[in-house]
């Protein structure tokens, strides 16, 4: 037995081989493992009992620690001391901090290869005393489920199903070790008379009822969840959204450090292919940026739901009526490259209409960006509608003030410097249209006074990154020009903001462009009444000088296009005061479009679908107790449920005949006593039993009912004492008849325990005795 | 022998040679219920006795019928019955029979004693000397006499149905365990209830009704009926229950002494032999349970916590057999 716990836990070990690196770091464990296992066979082969087993089996561990993790420290090579402690000490700090600050993988230290050995150190201990003193081996299984909880947990990957299974054959092994165990020690159950233990029918039954019982698990399992919306909406995510909201640098640091690492390393490393049939293909933009605190753009937090999965059609782009012309779509087969880090956001050319891609995907109603809550794979593939997005400058230039946009893209801090607000009015000063400040803002930062650099001197600490950038040393890449501008564009009263994604790259074949790592880019997404977002390029597309890959859109190459005949309406000093107004004071009612994490709110409270609410509201109070409700409910009905179960397979072992069907129907008699509370004495014959269950009740049982009492207690005695029982038939209607005037008999009640909560599934109600064999059905 | 079935009132299966001891012993309950009425336990656990061929102990106040049973018993089954009225001068001799001189012939001639017959009622046998008392013990195990170098097998079925008074009556020697050990079953009649006591007055008031008995069978069919009996099957679970209820009364705390292995052949044998008067060909719980006092009580002394209770041998037998788990399904 001390063996098979070994074999055990040994096939337990592959469970951590996807959260550490190596393959080093398990000999340790194993090792000690083993010394365990074998000083606990050693103990209770030779010497016999079990008192002693856990002390010995410490002080084995005890002499080889030193010489396996702390050599040196050790006196005489292999006793501890002093110095091992200390030395310990650090290798559990060590193993610690490897823990806390590693993602798994991990690459294996000392420290943690000791806490790893420790722990299963004393794992085998526990499944020792468990499995071979305790004699319950079942019982391991739950230190095998701690075990596969852990990679559940830490490894974002899950679990993996190699290691799985190897540890599910392991405990097999444990329990059929102990099966063999058991016969020897037992013996084997004398054969009856006749040869045969089990009928075909009785075999039947069993099948039956375990293959009935089986089914009912597992689609319990998978369908209520399915019941329950709130699992639907992943838990974990919606924590990373409250600290991403709690903190919004993180969400603007993530997006911006990657693009500058990127940037960075500046490598001709592929990070994607696509195939498309526009000659000139949009910008893949990955993230949008729409909130600027005075130093960085930030990203509202997303909302994954059930009501924004990114299934089939996008939502509409904002500013946008009415689906664009089929002749102006434009399908991309996008190809991410394995070697690329996996992208929760998917680089995707605007506005995307529809996407087709395996997984749970989201879509970001006011932003169109497309992104996962669980972790992408690291090469995909996916295919991506998109439509054009090149409004010609007339359209442009007349649009009227962003009326259908939410005030809050053109809110900036309060602190900003009053020289940026200068520099604007002085740039917008003589353009008639929102069109054609836009244009003026551009052509600022492309006329040659700004110097691309992808490593900008370092901005001093004191000072503000936009006003060094606009008034020091216009020095900056991609994003300092794409932030500047957007900052500008909402002074001038345009709803402004940045996006961050890949330029189109480069043409690689007759309709396909790589995209490689040095074509990340960040770019400013101006609104315009009608037309909806449409991008600008305040960067230099130049390959010595600038972003080469980068490409500046028709509607934004010059005032030259624009007819001189179209006079633009509005007044574009007026319109930013009107919508400015209330960016001061937020508006009470947030707009249906406005945050798709508000939209949420409504329909968790419309839908009960709760458990992805972002935002500060939390779910209304009656709705954990609907879930409760449901979860409880069939967690009330599983018993009775599982009673009725057993009863009907009962029935039809009995009704199919043969010796197991007498005892089957006497068992079934004996739960049922047990469920309306009557007591079952083992030591009173099945006579006797059914003399004093005759009597029960106030008046004792119908004479029908006595009469089958009667044939149920013959039949059982003969098929337990007789040379050659007898086939008795009729026994299943004479079980149904005695139930039914049992429960007849019984108090209200008993009647209802009987049904909602039977105590004869519970083990310890059973009456109990060494004569009762092991329940055969349960 | 024949494997015919039939059905019983009960419903359970019968067979035919099982089935004949059934019928016999029913007559011969009938025959003795004339002459002692009300006590069908009492009648039910002598034929059981008879049936398993042991002997019977029955003890009792005097004058509740305890010869009187022995006698309609002799008297239903057309056999030899002899008694014994035990005295504090009986001698051993008296019992067994004595070698007799004859000047005649120049020879001893054995003349046999009352244990030379089917069924010998040893009355109030706890007032013979303990000598006289073993030497009627060993007829009894051994079913044989040996008298002057010479064995006499006893005739077959030999019974010895012996009464004594309650050992705390005046002028008694108590029979030593050991010599309890041999008796199968002890029973008490017990006083009748005041209906059959009236009815008693009714039949015993001119003439005794024993002289209206008349044989219901014979020692050859009894014979026979004692050859079925021991093929009434035992299930290995009811052997171990057996066993195992032996058992109990050994480690049982209240007993000083236990029952021995002699008890548990006796006990095995009689519920054969009550699962037969049933007309079952199996043995049951209930056959145990039921034979458990009378078979167990007498050979048993309670220990001195138990007579601070005042714990009787019998109640302690009742209470471990409520304790004991019958064998389940096989």
């Amino acid at each position: 037995m001390p063996l098979a716990t070994l074999v055990t836990l040994l096939a337990s070990l592959p469970l951590l081989s996807g959260l550490v690196r190596g393959d080093q770091w398990w000999v340790p464990a194993a090792v000690l493992m083993t010394v365990v296992a074998l000083v606990s066979t050693a103990y209770r082969s030779l010497v016999g009992g079990a008192f002693a087993v856990p002390f010995l089996q410490l002080f084995a561990v005890l002499l080889l620690y030193a010489p396996l993790f702390a050599p040196g420290t050790a006196a005489l090579g292999f006793l501890p001391t002093l110095d091992t402690l200390d030395h310990t000490a650090a290798l559990f700090e060590q193993g610690v901090h490897t823990i806390d600050t590693n993602s798994p993988p991990v690459s294996p230290t000392p420290g943690l290869n000791v806490i790893i050995a420790l722990v299963f150190m004393v794992f085998t201990m526990t499944a020792d005393f468990l499995a071979v003193t305790a004699r319950c081996p079942g019982m391991v299984g739950g230190l095998l489920l701690s075990l596969l909880v852990v990679p559940l947990f830490v490894d974002d990957a899950g679990m993996r199903w190699g290691p799985a299974a190897i540890a599910a054959i392991g405990f097999l092994v444990l329990l059929a070790v102990d099966m063999w165990v058991r016969a020897h020690e037992w013996g084997t159950r004398v054969p009856s008379a006749r040869g045969h233990g089990t009928t075909p029918d009785g075999m039947a039954g069993r099948v039956g009822l375990a293959a009935v019982v089986s089914v009912l698990a597992v689609s319990l399992a998978l369908l209520l969840p399915q019941a329950m919306p709130s699992l639907r909406t992943d838990a974990l995510f919606t924590l990373a959204e409250g600290r991403v909201g709690a903190n919004d640098s993180m969400t603007t640091t993530h997006p911006m450090v990657s693009l500058r690492r990127d940037l960075g390393a500046s490598s001709e490393r592929t990070v994607l292919t696509y195939r498309t049939d526009d000659q000139e293909p949009e910008y893949l933009r990955t993230f949008v940026l729409d909130e600027f605190d005075g130093e960085n753009w930030t990203m509202t937090p997303v909302h994954a739901g059930r009501d924004n999965e990114a299934d089939g059609a996008l939502p509409l782009p904002p500013g946008r009526e009415d689906e664009p012309d089929e002749d102006d779509l434009v399908t991309t087969r996008i190809s991410l490259d394995s070697d690329t880090a996996p992208m929760d956001f998917l680089p995707l050319p605007y506005p995307a209409r529809s996407v087709e891609i395996a997984g749970d995907w989201y879509a970001d109603e006011s932003t169109l960006m497309v992104f996962t809550t669980g972790t992408p794979p690291s090469g995909y593939n996916f295919v991506v509608t998109s439509a054009e997005n090149r409004p010609g400058a007339r359209a442009l230039a007349s649009a009227g003030p962003p009326s259908s946009l939410a005030d809050d893209r053109l809110h900036l801090p309060g602190e900003l410097d009053d020289r940026v607000q200068e520099l604007t009015d002085t740039l917008v000063e003589g353009a008639d249209s929102d069109y054609e400040s836009a244009l003026a803002l551009q052509e600022f930062f492309t006329d040659g006074d700004f110097t691309y650099d992808l490593s900008p001197p370092s901005v001093p600490e004191d000072s503000d990154p936009l006003t060094h950038f606009l008034f020091e040393d216009r020095i900056g890449y991609c994003e300092q020009y794409a932030g500047a501008m957007a900052v500008m564009a909402r002074q001038a009263g345009i709803p402004a903001r940045v996006a961050v994604g890949y330029t189109a790259g480069r043409p690689s074949g007759e309709d396909r462009w790589t995209v490689a790592a040095s074509d990340a880019h960040a770019w400013p997404e101006l609104y315009f009444e009608g037309s909806g977002w449409v991008r600008f390029e305040p960067t230099p597309a130049d390959p010595d000088g600038g972003q080469g890959t980068a490409s500046r859109p028709d509607y934004s190459a010059g005032v030259d296009e624009l007819p001189d005949n179209v006079a633009p309406e509005p007044n574009p000093d007026d319109d930013p005061e009107p919508s400015e107004t209330p960016e001061e004071e937020p508006s009470p009612t947030p707009e249906p479009s406005e945050s798709a994490g508000e939209e949420s709110d409504e329909a968790a409270e419309e839908f009960d679908e709760t458990g992805a609410v972002t935002g500060g509201q939390g779910p209304p109070g009656w709705l954990p107790a609907i879930l409760v409700g449901l979860v409880a409910l069939p967690a009330a009905a599983l018993p009775a449920l599982i009673r009725a179960l057993v009863r009907g397979a009962r029935r039809s072992t009995v009704a199919a005949g043969g010796p197991a069907a007498a005892h089957t129907a006497w068992r079934e008699l004996r739960d049922t006593c047990l469920d309306l509370g009557s007591t079952w004495d083992l030591a009173e014959s099945p006579r006797s039993t059914a003399a004093r269950l005759a009597a029960s009740g106030e008046s004792g049982l119908g004479a029908e009912a006595r009469d089958a009492l009667w044939r149920l207690a013959l039949a059982e005695e003969g098929a337990r004492y007789a040379p050659e029982p007898q086939q008795v038939q009729g026994l299943r209607d004479d079980l149904d008849t005695v139930v039914s005037a049992l429960s007849g008999a019984a108090t209200t009640g008993r009647r209802w325990r009987a049904v909602l909560l039977p105590p004869s599934l519970a083990p310890w109600r059973r009456p109990r005795a060494g004569a009762e064999p092991l329940p055969g059905l349960l | 022998m024949s494997l015919g079935t039939q059905h019983d009132g009960h419903g359970g299966d019968v067979r035919e040679d099982v089935g004949t001891v059934a019928t016999v012993a029913e007559r011969v309950r009938d025959a003795i219920e004339t002459v002692i009425e009300g006590k069908p336990e009492v009648l039910r656990i002598t034929l059981t006795v008879l049936l398993a061929e042991g002997h019977l102990l029955i003890e009792d106040v005097p004058g509740v019928g305890k010869t009187m049973l022995a006698k309609a018993l002799g008297r239903a089954v057309d056999c030899s019955v002899q008694r014994v009225q035990f005295t504090p001068d009986l001698l051993p001799s008296d019992i067994t029979g004595v070698s007799i001189y004859h000047q005649d012939r120049s020879e001893f001639e054995f003349n046999p004693g009352p244990v030379f017959a089917n069924i010998v009622l040893g009355d109030e046998i706890n007032r013979a000397s303990p000598k006289t008392q073993s030497a009627l013990l060993e007829c009894m195990a051994e079913r044989q006499v040996s008298v002057d170098g010479e064995t006499r097998t006893l005739e077959r079925p030999f019974m010895v149905v012996a009464t004594q008074n309650p050992t705390d009556m005046e002028g008694t020697y108590a029979l030593p365990e050991a010599q309890r050990d041999r008796f199968m079953a002890r029973v008490s009649v017990g006083y009748p209830s005041p209906q059959a006591e009236l009815d008693m007055i009714d039949s015993h008031g001119s003439r005794s009704p024993l002289e209206d008995l008349t044989p219901v069978t014979n020692t050859a069919e009894l014979r026979d009926l004692v050859e079925r009996v021991q093929n009434v099957h035992v299930a290995p679970g009811m052997r171990r229950y057996v066993v195992d209820l032996v058992n109990s009364t050994r480690t049982a705390p209240e007993l000083k002494l236990g029952a021995s292995p002699r008890a548990t052949l006796h006990l095995v044998r009689a519920a054969r032999a009550h699962a037969a008067l049933e007309g079952r060909h199996y043995v049951v719980p209930d056959d145990v349970q039921t034979l458990a006092v009378p078979v167990l009580a007498h050979r048993l002394l309670p220990g001195p916590e138990a007579q601070m209770e005042r714990l009787s041998a019998e109640q302690i037998v009742a209470e471990l057999v409520t304790r004991l788990p019958v064998p389940g399904p096989r």
